[in-house]
C-alpha cells in the first residue's frame, strides 16, 4: 500500500497555491493603502531602519498590521473548523452563532460601566462574552426537537446577533465617550493592531492552535457520529467542552484586538473541505493559512477600494462571505445533517 | 485473538424514570458469535449500546476480564472492544481510505502519526472486506452493501479482539444481508474475534449465530445454543407470534414458520421441528 493513499489527493497542490498566494497577500499589503509604494520603496524601507524616511515608517506601519491580519486571520480560520466539528454544523462561525456580537457588547458594557479603555482590559471582557454567547445560542439553538439542527442554530445566533448590536447601539448612543472609543475600537479593525495587541492575542492564539492540533484526530472520530467516537475511545463530551473552548477564546482575543470581524471562519475552512475534503489533521492547519491569506487580501482590497480612507476589513468578509451561508443553509436543509 | 470474559451483573439501564433494560446479567462466550433477539422495543439495542459502553448503566456492572470496563482508560479499551453502530454517519466527501484509517485512532498518539502498523492494518482490513480497489472513492458514491463493508472494515483495522454490531444488515438487501453475515462469519472462523450483534431476521440469527440471547421487556429470557433456545414456545413469548419450527433445509439452524390468522389450519408439515 502506497503511503500517500492518505494524503488528500490535492495536498500538495492547494498548499503551494495557499503558500505563494500568502507571499502575494503579504508583498500586497506592504505595497498598497492611502499611499502606495513601489516595490524598490518597501524594500528600502524594510532595509533602512535608521533614519525619518516617509517609507520606513509606512512600511513598518504595514508590517505590523499585515502580521497582525495574518494571526487574526489563522485564529478565525480555526475557530470555524473547531465550531463546526464541535456542533458538527457546516454553518457553524463565531459571527453567524453571534459569538463576535456577544463579545463587542461586553466590551461596550465594559466602557460604559467599569471604565476599561486599554486593550488588555478588553480582552477579558471579550472573552467573557464571546463564552456565555456561545453557551447561550447554542442552549437556544438545541430546544426542541432535533437538537442543534444546522438551521435552528442559524435563527438562533441571528436573532441573538442582532439582539446584542441594537443593545451595543442602546448602551453606546446616551454616552459620547463610549462611542468613541468603542468607533475606534470597532472601525480601527486590523489597521489598529499593533505590537502591543499582537503580544495581547499571541497567547490565546497559541493555546487554541495547541488544542486545535492536539484533538484534531479525535474530531476526526467525532465526525462519524457521537456512538462511533465513543466506541473508538473518545471521550465525546470531554472533547466538546475542550474544543469548544479553544474555538471561542480564538474568535473571543480576535474580537477584543480587532473587532467583530465575520465570516471569515466559514470562509476559510470551506474552500479548505471544498479542495482537500474532511480530514481535519489536514483542515485545521490549512484554514489557518487560508484564513490569514483571506483576511489579509482583505484587508488590502479594503484599503484600495476606500481610497482615500479605508474599507473596514469586516465589511468586506460579510460581502464574500454571506452569499456562501445563503448557499450552505440550503443545502444543509436538504442534507438535514 | 485474545480470549476474554466478558460480564454483565443485574444491569439495569434507561432513561429517566423508564427502564429499558431490567437486571440482565449474562456472560457472552469468547470467541464466538452472539445474536441477540427480541420484539422492537424490548431494549436489545440498549443491551448493546450498554455493553458496548455507549449508555451509561444506571445499577449493576459490566466486567472485562473481572474488571468494571469504566475503569479502563478510554483508548486502552477501545482496542478491546470495537462497535459498529447502526447509523454511524459518513463525513461528506471522504474516502474509503480515510473512514478506514480513522479505526486506528485507539492505537495512535497525542497527535495522531500514522507508524508502519496503522498503515499495515488499514490495507489487510480492506483486503479482508475486497475493497483495497475503492481505496480513493468516495464513500458517499458507495452502495449501501459497499458502504457497509466500509464500516467494518473501518471496525477490522480497529484490531480489537471483540466486535459489538448494532443491526449490521438494516437497509440492506437479501444477497448483502447475507455477504455481510458471510464476512463476520470468516472473521470469526480466522481470527477469533468475538462477535456480538442485534440482528431483526430471527431465522439469520439462528443460521449464523453460535449463541443466542433472547430479550422481553428488558428481561433475558432465554440463552443457549440456536438449536436448543428456539422453540416454536419461545417465539410466542418474545415476539407473540404463533409459529412453527422447522429445519433450514441448507444450514439445518431451526427456522421460524409464522402461521397468521389466513393459513392457520392449512399445515403441509414437510419436515417438522423435533
Amino acid at each position: 500500500m502506497e503511503r500517500n493513499r492518505f494524503y488528500p489527493k490535492s495536498f500538495i497542490p492547494v498548499l503551494v497555491i495557499f503558500l505563494v498566494l500568502f507571499v502575494l497577500g503579504i508583498i500586497a499589503s506592504f505595497m498598497f493603502g492611502a499611499r502606495s509604494l513601489t516595490l524598490q520603496e518597501v524594500i528600502d524601507g524594510l532595509m533602512k531602519h535608521q533614519g525619518e524616511i516617509y517609507e520606513t515608517s509606512v512600511v513598518q506601519k504595514r508590517v505590523v498590521r499585515t502580521i497582525f491580519a495574518l494571526c487574526c486571520g489563522a485564529a478565525l480560520g480555526i475557530a470555524g473548523v473547531l465550531m463546526q466539528s464541535v456542533t458538527r454544523n457546516p454553518i457553524a462561525d463565531p459571527s453567524i452563532l453571534g459569538v463576535n456580537n456577544g463579545a463587542a457588547l461586553f466590551v461596550v458594557c465594559g466602557m460604559a460601566f467599569f471604565q476599561i479603555n486599554t486593550a488588555s482590559q478588553y480582552i477579558w471582557f471579550a472573552l467573557a462574552g464571546a463564552v456565555l454567547t456561545a453557551i447561550f445560542v447554542f442552549g437556544i439553538g438545541s430546544l426542541g426537537r432535533g437538537g442543534a439542527t444546522p438551521l435552528k442554530l442559524v435563527l438562533a445566533g441571528a436573532a441573538t446577533s442582532a439582539a446584542f448590536s441594537s443593545l451595543v447601539t442602546a448602551v453606546m448612543i446616551p454616552r459620547s465617550y463610549v462611542m468613541d472609543q468603542f468607533r475606534f475600537w470597532q472601525v480601527g479593525s486590523v489597521g489598529a493592531g499593533t505590537w502591543d495587541s499582537l503580544v495581547l492575542l499571541l497567547p490565546f492564539l497559541l493555546t487554541g492552535v495547541l488544542i486545535a492540533v492536539i484533538t484534531a484526530p479525535a474530531l476526526n472520530a467525532l465526525a462519524l457520529g457521537e456512538e462511533m467516537a465513543t466506541g473508538l475511545g473518545v471521550k465525546t463530551s470531554l472533547l466538546r467542552l475542550v474544543a469548544a473552548f479553544a474555538g471561542v477564546i480564538l474568535c473571543g482575543a480576535t474580537t477584543a484586538v480587532a473587532g467583530p470581524i465575520g465570516f471569515v471562519g466559514l470562509l476559510a475552512t470551506h474552500v479548505m473541505r471544498m479542495l482537500l475534503g474532511p480530514d481535519l489533521r489536514y483542515l485545521i492547519p490549512m484554514s489557518a493559512l487560508s484564513g490569514a491569506v483571506i483576511l489579509t487580501v482583505s484587508d488590502v482590497l479594503g484599503r484600495l477600494i476606500g481610497r482615500p480612507g479605508e474599507l473596514e476589513v469586516g465589511v468586506l468578509t460579510a460581502f464574500l462571505g454571506a452569499p456562501l451561508l445563503i448557499i450552505l443553509t440550503m443545502k444543509a436543509k436538504v442534507r438535514s445533517l | 485473538m485474545k480470549s476474554h470474559t466478558f460480564q454483565a451483573k443485574q444491569l439495569v439501564a434507561g432513561y429517566g424514570d423508564k427502564k429499558i433494560l431490567d437486571g440482565i446479567s449474562l456472560q457472552i462466550p469468547s470467541n464466538q458469535i452472539s445474536v441477540i433477539i427480541g420484539a422492537n422495543g424490548c431494549g436489545k439495542s440498549t443491551l448493546l449500546k450498554t455493553l458496548a459502553r455507549i449508555i451509561k448503566p444506571l445499577s449493576g456492572e459490566i466486567l472485562l476480564d473481572g474488571q468494571p470496563i469504566h475503569s479502563f482508560p478510554s483508548k486502552q479499551l477501545a482496542r478491546v472492544l470495537g462497535l459498529l453502530p447502526q447509523s454511524p454517519i459518513v463525513p461528506e466527501g471522504i474516502t474509503v481510505a480515510d473512514l478506514v484509517g480513522r479505526g486506528r485512532f485507539p492505537h495512535q498518539s497525542l497527535f495522531g502519526t500514522w507508524s508502519k502498523k496503522d498503515y499495515e492494518a488499514v490495507a489487510e482490513a480492506m483486503e479482508i472486506m475486497d475493497i483495497t480497489a475503492l481505496a480513493n472513492r468516495h464513500v458517499d458514491e458507495l452502495s449501501g452493501g459497499q458502504r457497509q463493508r466500509v464500516w467494518i472494515a473501518m471496525a477490522l483495522a480497529q484490531q480489537t479482539d471483540m466486535l459489538f454490531l448494532d443491526e449490521p444488515t438494516t437497509y440492506l438487501d437479501i444477497t448483502f444481508q447475507i455477504e455481510i453475515l458471510d464476512l463476520l462469519t470468516d472473521l470469526n472462523r480466522k481470527y477469533g474475534t468475538t462477535i456480538v450483534m442485534v440482528l431483526h431476521d430471527i431465522n439469520l440469527s439462528a443460521r449464523y449465530a453460535d449463541y443466542v440471547f433472547a430479550l422481553r421487556q428488558g428481561k433475558l429470557v432465554a440463552e443457549g445454543k440456536p438449536s436448543e433456545v428456539i422453540t416454536s414456545q419461545l417465539i410466542k413469548d418474545v415476539f407473540g407470534l404463533d409459529c412453527m419450527i422447522v429445519r433450514a433445509p441448507v444450514s439445518g439452524a431451526p427456522s421460524v414458520v409464522p402461521i397468521g390468522r389466513h393459513h392457520a389450519g392449512e399445515t403441509f408439515v414437510l419436515e417438522a421441528s423435533r
